[in-house]
C-alpha cells in the first residue's frame, strides 16, 4: 500500500465469472468505508470467455484514477495471473484460483475457488463472490461481517452464496486475515459511473426525451435513463437507427421538449445529416458523444480520444456548434446540465465530448445540492399573427414559440426565409447565414463570462489536457509532486482563446489519448502556445498515473 | 383554401399530379375543421422533392425535414406532443428508398401519423432517375439504358410492415382522394395513402391511369384480402385497401403524458435526483 492509504484491488477473470459484478460490489464496499473510490473495469466486447477484470483504487482523499500496480490481485482464471503477476505493489498479494492454475509465481496465493463452487448452480458465475470474499478477509472483516456483507450485495440466491462466501473465508482466513488495514475516510456516499452523471446532468438541465439505439461506450445512458424512465418521466426511445435518433429528437425538439441523443463514432456519424439539420432549422439538441477507440468499429469497449475534430467539425455546413468536454465524472453533471441550457439559449447543437474512460468509470461524486442556473430560452412574446419563426434579430436568436399555436410555426432544412418559407433569394440567404452565425459572436460572450478552462496549480511548468485524460494527469501530478500547473480546457468549441493569452509563446506539455496529437493541434492552430512536449498513448487503456508521472519526469527534466 | 395558402410561388409543372393533392388535401381539412379538428393541433411535415413543396404552400404549422427523415422527424414531434395531428408529405424515392426504414418502422409501431406518398415513379426536382416504384426498364440519367430492377409494391410492403391503414388514390378522382385523406387522417394510428401521382415532365402516367384505376367500393376484411387487392396487377385498386384498429404507439409508451407540455419543473427534478441518488 502508499504511504497514503491509497489502496487498489483488482478482480480479474473470464467474462462469465461475475467480475464486473465484483468489480462493482468491492467499489461500494471501500465507499461504505468513508473512502474515495475510483473503479475501471477492463472487458472485452463478449459475454463469455475473453479476459475481463475491474480495477478499485480508493484512499481516505480523492482518488481520480485507477492504479495498474494493485495491493491486492485476485485471478479467477490462469490467464488473469499472467497478465497481472507482473503488476502487484511493493507489499501487494497475487491471490489465484489453484483449481485453474498451476504454476503460480513465488508468494502467491492459491485458493480452490472453484472446486469449493462445485456442489452450487452455476459455479462459475459464483467466483466474483469468492473475489469479494478475499477481500473482506484481507482487509479484516470477521467471518460474521463477510457473511452479512455477502448477504446484502449478492441477493440472489443468497444462501448459497453465503455458504459457499464463508468456505472461501475459512480456506483464506490463516493466510490472508487483516492483511491490509483501510483507513476510513469522510468522502460522500455517492458513485457515479460517468454515464450516469452525464444522463443525471442533462436531466438537472431540463432533459425531456432521450433518444438513442445501442452503442458502447454510451450505451448505459439509455439504459439508466430507460430504468429510471417513471422515477424521473424521461421518455426513452431506441429507434432502429442513430438516423432516426436524430432527426425524433429534432422533432421532439421542435415542439419543445428538451431532447438529447447519445453514441460513440460510427452511429454519430449517422446522425451528422441530423446534426446539420439542427444547425440550419435552429434546433437546439444535447449530443453526447462517447469514443473508442476509431476508426470504424475500432475497439468497442476501450477508450481514446481520437474524436476531437470529428467532433469540432461536425455537421456539413457553417453554423454555430457548441463542444466541451468533462474533466470528471462530476464535472460532466455540470457540464451536460450547461450545455442543455446553451444549446436551448442559442438554438443549436451542443457536444458533450467524452470517452469510455469517463463514461464507464465510476467514481466518489459530490452532486451539487442546488439546480444548476440554467437560462431560460427566449420565448416570444408577441401576437402570433406577428410571429416568424426565423426573425432577424440583433443576436441572431429568434424567440421560439410551440404549437398548439395560432402563430404560424415554419421550422426547415432548407434555406428560408424570416417566416421558414424557402427562398434562393441572394439577399435572404446572405442575411441568414450571417444571422446564424451571429449566435456564434453570443455564445462567445456568453462562455467569456463562464468557466470555460480549469486550473489546477500554480507553476510556470503547464501541462495542457482535456476529458477523462484531465483526471490521469491529475492524479500523476499528485502522486509524482510535480512542479506542474495542469490547464483544462473544457470548451473546445468555440475555443476559449482568451484564457491562453497569457501563455502565448510559452511551451507547454500536452497530454492526450490521441495518435495524431489532436489537442495539440488545437492549441497552435487556435492560441499562441507553443507545444513542446506530446505525451500521447492511443492503445485503448487510459493512462496509468505512476507510468504518466515518469513520463512526465522525464519531459519536465529536460526542459 | 385561399386562407391555407401561403405567399410562395408555386413552381409545379402546369399540369403535374401534386396540384390534384393539394387541392385534395384543402379540402380535407376544410371538411376535418367542419368536423371539429382545430388548426392549431395540426401539423405538417414534408421530406425533400417535388412534392415536399407543398410545405411552403400550406400555411400550416410543422417542419420541413430532410429527403427520406421526415417520418423520424414526425414521430418526434408526435411523441413530444401527442395532442398534434401530424401529416407527413413523402415522394416515393424520398420514402420507399432513401427512408424506407423509417417508414417501415412507423408502420410497424403503429405511430399515429397520416402519410400522404407523391409516388410518381421519377425522381422530379433532380432530373427525371428511376425511383423504387419506377417500372422496370424506365429510362433516366442513372438509367440511360433502361432500368434493370422490377419496381415494389408500397402498398404490400406496408401491409406486411403492419401498417394500420392502408389506401391507394388518383389526384384526377379528387373527391375520391378527398375522402381518403379525411378518413386517414381520422384513422388513429399509421395511415397511409399511397398517391398514384402522373409525372407530365419525366413520367406522364395519366393515360395509363386512367385506364386502369377502379374504385375499390368494399374495405377487404382479411390481411389476405387486403394483400390480394395490394397486388392486383391487372387493374390498379384505389381506396382504402385496410381499415383496421390497434392502440398507436404514442399512448403505449405515454399513456396520457405530453412530454412538451407537461414538463417537470427543476425542483421536482432535483428531487428526482436526491431519491436516486441520497
Amino acid at each position: 500500500m502508499s504511504t497514503d492509504g491509497r489502496f487498489t484491488f483488482i478482480v480479474a477473470g473470464e467474462a462469465g465469472h461475475g467480475v464486473r459484478r465484483a468489480g462493482n460490489v468491492a467499489a461500494d464496499l471501500c465507499s461504505g468505508m468513508g473512502r474515495y473510490v475510483f473503479q475501471m473495469d477492463d472487458y472485452q466486447s463478449l459475454i463469455r470467455g475473453g479476459h475481463n477484470f475491474s480495477v478499485i483504487t480508493s484512499a481516505p482523499q480523492p482518488v481520480l484514477s485507477q492504479f495498474l500496480r494493485a495491493d491486492l490481485v485476485v485471478a479467477l482464471d490462469k490467464r488473469s495471473v499472467g497478465l497481472h503477476r507482473d503488476h502487484l505493489s511493493t507489499d501487494g498479494t497475487l491471490v489465484y484460483n489453484s483449481d485453474a492454475v498451476s504454476d503460480a509465481p513465488e508468494g502467491a496465493v492459491g485458493l480452490p475457488l472453484s472446486s469449493l463452487a462445485k456442489d452450487y448452480p452455476r459455479p462459475d458465475l459464483r467466483l466474483g463472490v469468492a473475489s469479494i470474499v478475499v477481500l473482506l478477509v484481507a482487509t479484516g472483516f470477521s467471518r460474521d461481517e463477510a457473511a452479512d456483507f455477502i448477504r446484502r450485495q449478492y441477493a440472489r440466491d443468497v444462501e448459497n452464496n453465503v455458504k459457499y462466501g464463508l468456505s472461501v473465508y475459512d480456506a483464506a482466513v490463516q493466510i490472508l486475515q487483516g492483511r491490509y488495514h483501510l483507513a476510513r475516510g469522510d468522502a460522500p456516499a455517492t458513485m457515479l459511473a460517468g454515464n450516469e452523471a452525464i444522463a443525471l446532468g442533462a436531466y438537472a438541465g431540463g432533459l425531456d426525451m432521450y433518444f438513442a439505439y445501442p452503442m458502447t461506450p454510451s450505451s448505459s445512458i439509455l439504459h439508466f435513463l430507460a430504468a429510471r424512465s417513471e422515477d424521473l418521466g424521461v421518455v426513452t426511445v431506441h429507434p432502429e437507427s442513430e438516423v432516426a435518433v436524430m432527426n425524433m429528437a429534432v422533432g421532439a425538439a421542435s415542439v419543445g421538449a428538451r431532447a438529447a441523443v447519445g453514441s460513440s463514432g460510427g452511429g454519430f456519424a449517422l446522425m451528422e445529416e441530423g446534426f446539420s439539420l439542427a444547425g440550419m432549422s435552429e434546433t437546439p439538441v444535447l449530443c453526447i458523444l462517447s469514443s473508442r477507440p476509431g476508426p470504424s468499429t475500432g475497439v468497442p469497449t476501450y477508450t481514446a480520444q481520437g474524436d476531437l475534430g470529428f467532433a469540432l467539425n461536425q455537421g456539413h455546413g457553417e453554423f454555430p456548434r457548441i463542444v466541451a468536454s468533462p474533466g470528471s465524472i462530476g464535472e460532466a453533471y455540470e457540464l451536460a446540465a450547461e450545455l442543455m441550457g446553451l444549446a436551448w439559449a442559442f438554438q443549436t447543437p451542443a457536444i458533450l465530448l467524452t470517452e469510455k474512460h469517463l463514461s464507464e468509470s465510476r467514481m466518489t461524486v459530490q452532486l451539487p445540492s442546488d439546480l444548476p442556473e440554467i437560462p431560460e430560452p427566449l420565448m416570444h412574446e408577441g401576437s402570433a399573427a406577428e410571429y416568424r419563426r426565423y426573425e432577424n434579430t440583433e443576436s441572431g436568436v429568434s424567440p421560439l414559440r410551440f404549437p398548439p399555436s395560432d402563430a404560424l410555426i415554419k421550422w426547415t432544412s432548407y434555406e428560408h426565409d424570416e417566416s421558414g418559407i424557402t427562398t434562393e433569394a441572394a439577399d435572404i440567404i446572405a442575411m441568414m447565414q450571417e444571422k446564424r452565425l451571429r449566435k456564434r459572436k453570443g455564445l462567445i460572450e456568453k462562455l467569456r463570462r463562464m468557466r470555460t478552462v480549469n486550473r489546477y496549480g500554480s507553476s510556470r511548468n503547464v501541462v495542457v489536457t482535456y476529458g477523462s485524460t484531465a483526471m490521469s494527469v491529475r492524479e500523476a501530478v499528485a502522486i509524482g509532486k510535480l512542479d506542474v500547473q495542469v490547464v483544462q480546457p473544457v470548451y473546445l468549441e468555440p475555443f476559449p482563446e482568451w484564457e491562453f493569452e497569457q501563455l502565448s509563446g510559452s511551451g507547454v506539455i500536452v497530454v492526450e489519448q490521441s495518435c495524431e496529437a489532436q489537442l495539440a493541434a488545437l492549441l497552435k492552430h487556435r492560441t499562441g502556445v507553443s507545444v513542446r512536449n506530446s505525451i500521447t498513448q492511443y492503445d485503448g487503456r487510459p493512462f496509468d498515473p505512476e507510468e504518466l508521472a515518469a513520463r512526465l519526469k522525464e519531459v519536465l527534466a529536460n526542459g | 383554401m385561399d386562407e391555407l395558402i401561403t405567399y410562395a410561388e408555386n413552381t409545379w409543372c402546369p399540369g403535374c399530379g401534386n396540384f390534384g393533392i393539394l387541392t385534395a388535401f384543402t379540402q380535407a381539412i376544410e371538411r376535418l375543421e367542419a368536423d371539429g379538428l382545430a388548426r392549431k393541433d395540426l401539423a405538417i411535415v414534408a421530406g425533400i422533392g417535388q412534392h415536399g413543396k407543398i410545405f411552403d404552400y400550406l400555411k400550416l404549422n410543422g417542419f420541413y425535414a430532410l429527403h427520406g427523415r421526415s417520418l423520424a422527424t414526425a414521430q418526434g414531434m408526435k411523441l413530444a406532443n401527442p395532442g398534434l395531428k401530424i401529416v407527413v408529405f413523402v415522394g416515393d424515392g424520398d420514402s420507399y428508398g432513401e427512408g424506407v426504414a423509417h417508414l417501415v418502422f412507423a408502420a410497424k409501431r403503429n405511430a399515429d401519423l397520416t402519410v400522404i406518398v407523391h409516388n410518381n415513379g421519377a425522381y422530379g426536382l433532380t432530373t427525371g432517375q428511376v425511383t423504387p416504384t419506377s417500372r422496370k426498364g424506365f429510362r433516366g440519367p442513372s438509367t440511360p439504358r433502361g432500368s434493370i430492377e422490377e419496381p415494389f409494391n408500397p402498398l404490400s410492403l406496408m401491409l406486411a410492415s403492419g401498417a394500420t391503414f392502408v389506401a391507394r388514390g388518383y389526384p384526377v378522382k379528387l373527391n375520391h382522394l378527398t375522402d381518403l385523406f379525411v378518413w386517414a387522417v381520422q384513422h388513429e394510428g399509421f395511415s397511409v395513402v399511397d398517391v398514384l401521382q402522373p409525372c407530365v415532365t419525366f413520367n406522364n402516367t395519366y393515360e395509363l391511369y386512367n385506364n386502369s384505376v377502379t374504385e375499390l367500393k368494399v374495405t377487404p376484411e382479411t390481411f389476405e384480402d387486403s394483400m390480394a387487392a395490394a397486388r392486383r396487377t391487372d387493374r390498379l385498386l384505389i381506396g382504402v385497401i385496410r381499415d383496421v384498429s390497434a392502440e398507436p404507439h404514442h399512448r403505449q409508451l405515454l399513456g396520457d403524458r405530453r412530454p412538451a407540455e407537461d414538463r417537470r419543473a427543476g425542483s421536482d427534478r432535483m428531487a428526482a435526483i436526491r431519491k436516486t441518488f441520497g
